[in-house]
């Protein structure tokens, strides 16, 4: 293609600069807070902090809960146990509905797949109240429990079409073959698809920690007990209505999001085809 | 053998529709009872309180209590007296009986709000009443009541009946097989009547029946032999499946009938469609009044397409832009530009609304540093509605850059050559190449994004949180606000949400369609 005109060269980097500018400016002032002293948000707008401190990350990772435990650890631990339980349940529940969507064909097929769909695309933010009441009469609310089975009802959608979206990629003539030697459904299953798919079992159930990792507000309203807040919970009531310590927050937002970015950014190519997919065609 | 093996498994699933809903009803119907019982009892406790009587027999405790007065030591400490069996004492206190709690609460209550007859929240069965009497408030606690157990000798012999009818039935053959299945399968209508009246009767009859023509038109046995050939299919879909209607369907239906009721101070009453109706026409409220679904609707509306538009406009301008071939650090734009999309959506919120602040927020600082005067951003409509855009437009934007640029990747070359050598100036080449390739790719990412928007809690949640006076609240936002922010008026919350549910299957199904004309465009 042949070279542009002066003026368009110009503009485009130009336009190109200030967007990316705009990207940044709120990532560097929460950086800048971070390591600025005090606990408002910032009284000039420069993004570059004036005098350097970790002060921030000293209260976060020292601050101490009623039983003298670091609540930050305290804190990170709970999320930690909601995404990786929430994980380990979606997979396992999901990868062998997902290949029989993706493989057997049966009366009721099209109606799973659409059901599945909605769900997945529909907010559980629909479902809170109910599932408030629900959890309320089961004794459930404040407890890891009631939370997983919370995420569950997206996750588990999640995973289903995301596993068979991996399994139609995956050819069929393996499982001939395993079906000719005289393997049966499930062991085909087992010994051939289920090593077959791993890659695709590992990214779903990355996408599905990270999503549990970062839910703010079914944690929020199901868990009121302090001690059993998640991280994002937590962050957020470092900022309340009456007293906000931006320097807290910032410092918790990096520390907090720096993992599940770094995975963003590993993962991302396989998130657009996955949620593009499905999300129309059925 | 078979038809009568068919005949049993038949009655076993009316048998089984029929247990259930006899069991329910029972259970309502002891509960029911119980609660009118230990109601009656509280009362009559507080009455004979009231009269200087003795309490009847099951009142747990009982007694004339007196006015709130401070503590000598603490004078935020209220302290009250009670009269029990003539002798007064202080409630509470080191040797004080649990109960005690339980008295002075009614006392509380009663100086708020006047003379209740209630059963406690907790749960425990225990009744509390309280009336004024002349020197005090006579309160009286129930202890908790055993409820009656469940029939289960009823139960099994109507089950056991009923199978020996519909077996019967079978061996005689012809009408008979029918009529047995009926009658075997309706049997536990019986009992239910004493339990649950009419009505769960009629729904057990009619379930018999329904089995009984579904038998006679071979229905069941066409679903029996299709679950025999699907089985490993069905096998392998069991335990989403079974996740998903214990996890989403059970809420989702609970849901669906909360909407009928209304919800005040732990108690439940039908209410028909009045929640719905409430709603729909706007509780007699103003067209602008923030509250008032209409308006809220109008917000969501708003909010979704100025989000969207957004979205895609400056995801397509920007994939455009950095797929030009002479454009360098095409790599290190494109990760910068997807950073938004990388941090969690809670915490974007919460550094916008951090930005967005009055007194120390950084926008309003570079508003003075440009010269100008601050705004106050959260106390208007307009300029709280613009922060919540721009928020999410900031966070949103990647996601549709990313779709372009993917589907700008898959237009052949030769397209644009060809189009170049026809004389197709640069705006002709986007109409007639680009535009329709982009199209059936952008077509189910905008329905999706429109969707996230429609529900993106986050944002508004956190950023203005609806602020001024709920004005920039969404559909999702006000529907939580009904269920824990306004006095747990679950019933308008449950409605709120089968309404958004349906606004949003519509759109579904109408997006549905758009993408598939666009595929076939």
């Amino acid at each position: 293609m042949k070279r542009p005109r002066l003026a368009t060269l110009v503009i485009t980097y130009a336009a190109l600069t200030v967007i990316t500018a705009v990207v940044l400016y709120p990532v560097l002032l929460v950086i800048k807070k971070a390591f600025e002293p005090g606990r408002q948000f910032a009284i000039n707008a420069s993004p570059v902090p004036s005098t350097l401190t970790l002060d921030h990350f000293g209260d976060l990772f020292g601050a101490r809960g009623g039983h003298g435990e670091l609540m930050f650890l305290h804190h990170a631990w709970n999320s930690l146990v909601a995404a990786a339980a929430t994980t380990v349940v979606g997979v396992i529940l999901s990868c062998t509905a997902a290949y029989a969507l993706s493989r057997f064909r049966f009366p009721g097929r099209r109606a799973g797949l659409t059901a599945f769909l909605v769900v997945q695309m529909f907010p559980a933010t629909l479902l809170i109240m109910p599932l408030y009441v629900l959890l309320d009469r089961l004794g459930l609310l404040n407890s890891m429990a009631g939370l997983v089975m919370v995420y569950a009802t997206t996750a588990i959608p999640f995973c289903v079409w995301t596993l068979k979206g991996y399994f139609d990629t995956l050819p069929r003539e393996l499982e001939e073959a395993a079906r000719m030697d005289g393997a049966g459904a499930w062991q085909t299953f087992w010994r051939v698809m289920f090593p077959l798919a791993r890659p695709g079992i590992a990214v779903t159930a990355l996408f599905s920690f990270m999503t549990a990792w970062n839910e703010f507000i079914m944690a929020s309203t199901f868990l009121t007990d302090d001690s059993r807040y998640t991280l994002p919970v937590l962050i957020q009531s470092s900022v309340g209505q009456y007293s906000a310590d931006w320097g807290f927050f910032a410092a918790g937002a990096i520390v907090t999001s720096i993992p599940v970015m770094v995975l963003f950014y590993v993962l991302q190519r396989f998130l657009v085809g996955g949620l593009t997919a499905g999300s129309v065609k059925g | 053998m078979s038809t009568a093996s068919n005949q049993m498994r038949d009655w076993g699933l009316a048998a089984l529709f029929a247990s259930i809903v006899a069991i329910a009803v029972f259970v309502g119907h002891r509960n029911h009872e119980l609660r009118a019982r230990q109601l009656e009892l509280a009362s009559a406790g507080a009455e004979a309180i009231a009269e200087g009587r003795e309490p009847p027999t099951g009142v747990e405790a009982a007694g004339l209590v007196g006015a709130a007065r401070p503590s000598p030591h603490y004078a935020f400490l209220r302290k009250r007296t009670v009269i029990t069996e003539g002798k007064v004492r202080e409630l509470g206190g080191a040797h004080a009986p649990a109960t005690d709690k339980l008295l002075y609460d009614a006392a509380q209550r009663f100086d708020r709000n006047g003379a209740f007859v209630e059963l406690l929240g907790d749960n425990s069965g225990r009744a509390v009443a309280a009336r004024a009497a002349k020197n005090g408030i006579a309160v009286s606690v129930v202890a908790p009541s055993n409820p009656a157990g469940m029939p289960w000798l009823i139960l099994l012999g109507a089950l056991g009946l009923g199978a020996v009818i519909a077996a019967a039935g079978a061996l005689v053959g012809g009408a008979a097989r029918p009529l047995g299945l009926a009658l075997g399968g309706a049997l536990l209508a019986i009992p239910a009547y004493g339990w649950g009246g009419a009505g769960a009767t009629i729904s057990i009859v009619a379930g018999a029946l329904a089995i009984t023509f579904a038998q006679m038109r071979g229905t069941i046995d066409r679903c029996a032999a299709g679950l025999r050939r699907h089985k490993t299919a069905l096998a392998f879909l069991a335990p989403a499946t079974i996740a998903m209607l214990v996890l989403v369907a059970t809420p989702f239906c609970v849901g669906l009938v909360l909407g009928f009721f209304d919800h005040h101070q732990g108690q439940w009453t039908f209410v028909g469609l009045h929640n719905f109706g409430e709603i729909l026409s706007g509780g007699g409220r103003a067209f602008d009044d923030p509250l008032n679904f209409w308006f809220i609707l109008g917000v969501t509306v708003l909010w979704t397409a100025a989000n969207v538009i957004l979205h895609v406009t400056l995801g397509v301008a920007l994939a455009l832009v950095l797929k030009q071939s002479w454009l360098r650090g095409k790599g290190v734009y494109r990760m910068l530009l997807i950073l938004p999309w990388a941090i969690p959506n809670y915490i974007t919120a919460l550094i916008w609304k951090g930005m967005f602040q009055g007194e120390y927020g950084a926008i309003n600082a570079l508003l003075h540093s440009a010269g100008l005067d601050g705004v106050s951003w959260f106390s208007s409509w307009s300029t709280a509605f613009t922060a919540n855009v721009v928020t999410n437009t900031w966070l949103g934007f990647p996601f549709m850059m990313v779709v372009a640029l993917g589907a700008l990747e898959s237009i052949p070359r030769d397209f644009y050559e060809a189009a170049e050598v026809d004389g197709a100036t640069g705006w002709q080449r986007f109409w007639h190449i680009t535009l329709p390739h982009l199209r059936p790719a952008l077509a189910p990412a905008v329905v999706l994004g429109s969707i996230w928007t429609f529900n993106m809690f986050n944002v508004i949640f956190l950023v203005s949180g609806g602020k001024p006076g709920g004005s920039t609240d969404i559909l999702v936002t006000d529907a939580y606000r009904w269920a824990f922010e306004r006095g747990e008026r679950y019933g308008m919350a449950a409605a709120y949400g089968t309404i958004i549910f349906l606004v949003l299957l519509l759109w579904t199904v109408f997006g549905a369609r758009i993408g598939r004309k666009e595929e076939a465009a």
